[in-house]
């Protein structure tokens, strides 16, 4: 209790002091968490753009071209040609033009399959399952995930699954490019997939994703069966992961050189716009930074003077306690703690003011045009950022007190008037 | 032959501002044997107080040596001078120096507290003895200038220490009030075997052992 008087008693018309340089530590401390909240969103929106974008990834894909499907041979309707990706892309070629940039082969086909009474339009997708994997997302929701030396086993969605009648260790026919069927054995039920660079969705199929304008659903299996299948090598697209960011130019390059000769086969990159929002991302951190500064070099450096006024005036009690046989530290604690004390209570204030007012997205189209709206956020960065405000502002104010009371003679300050 | 309590030898203290060198003490050397009760005074500006905040370990001098109990005072570091002073020195200054938010029974217990030993009892028995009792949970303002002073007496004897240094500890009270407290201090340091160092602008206290004059710093024979 007595520290507690000690501390935070007896301030007279100084308390009023101590609330303005509060209030202002408050207003200046939301001023700054929001400018950094803003920068913080800009960062999650650039990171997630990182991982959603992936602009280390130059995505090669065989031209969209019409071909000719099967329509139920119960009903009445005609033969449709259906948009599919070609099988353009010699994967010697690729890898000759990639070097040691890792390749993610993909064979996107498009098949009818039979099986029993029904009848189903179905996206079957060779893929090399190890690497495939750490660019698309798939969940398991019964049985396992392909292996590389699997033969003629399948994959498949729920939706997929349950529109063909198939479990674990079912079975269903896909034709083959020489008119016979293939049948594939159901190892695994996925109940959720991302997969990256998914081709348009250009015809009716079961879809867990009824809604998506990409293919989110079909039977995958490894690249061995789907050349079984296809009757062939060449690849319908691939993605070629550089070995960091900055190579994919040298990259792209690269590769428009191998396939230059085939107008069918286009480099598509993501880098650009990545790079794009970089820049939207470092003018948003310069402006709200620069806002931060200087917000906290004028209203931080006022609360610190006031702060300095009431350090000034307790020069003296803490100069007794030192002249009683306190040590330096137990002197000026009580001036220690009581501005810690109230440096955080403003920032604390300032932040949750901040955090409840700041819009929930921000946009400013003229700075964020490429990055987009950000969702303004507080993190560690920001937290830090208002505890450090609160300490430089307290240390400002007590620097002088400090400085005299611990390296000058105690003599002197007793002797000061006060002011 | 033992050791003085206090030793001053060749103590001299400058100060230097922006425009003047103020020679505050110079070549100054005395003894004090343990129990002394010696009046120093002296002209404003002559450095008593100096000579004081020098053997409280509160200043350092430029040149010279300060012993007080064996203990080489100007050489403390900070903390070592703040522990010196928790547990050899009192200190009664002009101005009283309490502090204002605490009552008078909490003024008396911080330099117990400075020493991790606080002891309500025996600061309630020193506010007693200064005739306080009654006025232990009032607050300085709540005290006449007589009554700070007292509170400041028991709380220099608060550790028991074997010094107690008063500066002018009569100089802001009245005539009765400075009567009353010059008489509590020397009575109180007396019954107690403390050595006292006071500084003083009366001339007319007798009851002093040896009175000494400073004049510009230097240390004349006591006035007469």
């Amino acid at each position: 209790m007595m520290w507690v008087k000690l501390t935070f008693g007896g301030y007279g018309r100084r308390f009023v002091e101590a609330l303005a340089a509060a209030i202002v530590l408050a207003a200046t401390s939301a001023t700054v968490a929001a400018s950094l909240m803003v920068v913080a969103g800009a960062r999650n929106t650039l990171t997630r753009a990182i991982h959603q974008d992936r602009p280390d990834v130059v995505e090669v894909k065989s031209r969209f071209n019409r071909a000719l499907f099967e329509t139920p041979r119960s009903g009445y309707l005609p033969p449709l040609t259906i948009p599919v990706y070609e099988p353009l892309i010699d994967p010697a070629e690729l890898g000759t033009a990639t070097g040691d940039s890792q390749v993610v082969r993909r064979q996107s086909l498009f098949r009818n399959v039979v099986n029993g009474d029904s009848f189903l339009n179905m996206y079957v997708f060779g893929i090399d399952p190890d690497v495939e994997r750490g660019l698309s997302s798939f969940s398991l929701a019964r049985g396992r995930f392909l292996r590389r030396e699997d033969r003629a086993v399948a994959v498949l969605d729920q939706a997929s699954a349950r529109s063909l009648g198939v479990d674990i260790g079912g079975t269903f026919p896909v034709r083959k490019a020489d008119g016979t069927d293939l049948q594939l054995t159901v190892v695994g039920i996925l109940d959720r997939l991302e997969l990256r660079g998914a081709p348009p969705r250009s015809a009716e199929a079961p879809s867990l994703r009824p809604d998506s304008t990409f293919v989110s659903s079909g039977a995958f299996v490894n690249i061995q069966t789907s050349e079984d299948i296809f009757g062939r090598e060449t690849l319908t697209d691939a993605l070629v992961i550089a070995r960091s960011t900055s190579d994919v130019p040298a990259l792209v390059a690269k590769l428009q050189e191998a396939f230059r000769l085939e107008p069918g086969i286009f480099i598509t990159e993501r880098y650009s716009q990545y790079q794009r929002k970089v820049r939207d991302f470092a003018l948003t951190l310069t402006l709200f930074s620069a806002m931060s500064i200087a917000t906290l070099l004028l209203a931080g450096s006022f609360a610190a003077n006031l702060l300095h006024d009431i350090y000034v005036e307790r020069r003296r009690q803490y100069a007794t306690l030192l002249a009683l046989g306190f040590p330096p530290a137990m002197g000026i604690a009580p001036a220690v703690i009581f501005g810690l004390a109230l440096g955080l209570a403003a920032v604390a204030i300032g932040g949750l003011a901040a955090s409840a007012f700041v819009p929930r997205t921000f946009a400013m189209p003229s700075l964020m045009a490429d990055l987009g709206p950000t969702e303004p956020t507080i993190d560690w960065v920001v937290v830090c950022s208002m505890v450090a405000i609160a300490i430089a502002a307290v240390s400002v104010g007590l620097a002088s007190t400090t400085v005299q009371l611990l390296r000058g003679p105690v003599a002197a300050t007793l002797s000061e008037a006060s002011p | 032959m033992t050791p003085a309590f206090i030793s001053l030898r060749s103590v001299s203290k400058t100060y230097r501002s922006d425009h003047a060198t103020v020679g505050a003490l110079r070549e100054v050397s005395l003894e004090i044997e343990k129990g002394g009760f010696v009046r120093l005074s002296g002209p404003s500006g002559s450095g008593k107080t100096t000579l004081l905040n020098i053997v409280a370990g509160l200043d350092r001098p430029d040149q010279g040596e300060v012993f007080v109990s064996g203990i080489d005072v100007g050489r403390l570091s900070g903390s070592r001078a703040s522990k010196y002073r928790a547990e050899q020195v009192g200190m009664v200054f002009q101005s009283y120096n309490l502090i204002p938010q605490l009552t008078a029974l909490e003024n008396v217990l911080l330099p117990m507290i400075a020493l991790g030993r606080a002891n309500q009892g025996r600061a309630r028995e020193l506010l007693d003895l200064v005739g306080l009792a009654d006025r232990s949970d009032h607050n300085p303002s709540q005290l006449s200038g007589g009554e700070q002073q007292r509170v400041a007496v028991a709380r220099a004897l608060a550790n028991d220490p074997a010094l107690v240094l008063a500066d002018e500890p009569t100089g802001n009270l009245d005539d009765q009030s400075a009567q009353r407290v010059m008489g509590l201090l020397t009575r109180v340091v007396r019954e107690h075997g403390k050595t006292l160092l006071l500084v003083t602008h009366e001339r007319d206290l007798q009851t002093a052992q040896t009175s000494l004059e400073l004049r510009g710093g230097v240390l004349m024979s006591a006035p007469e």
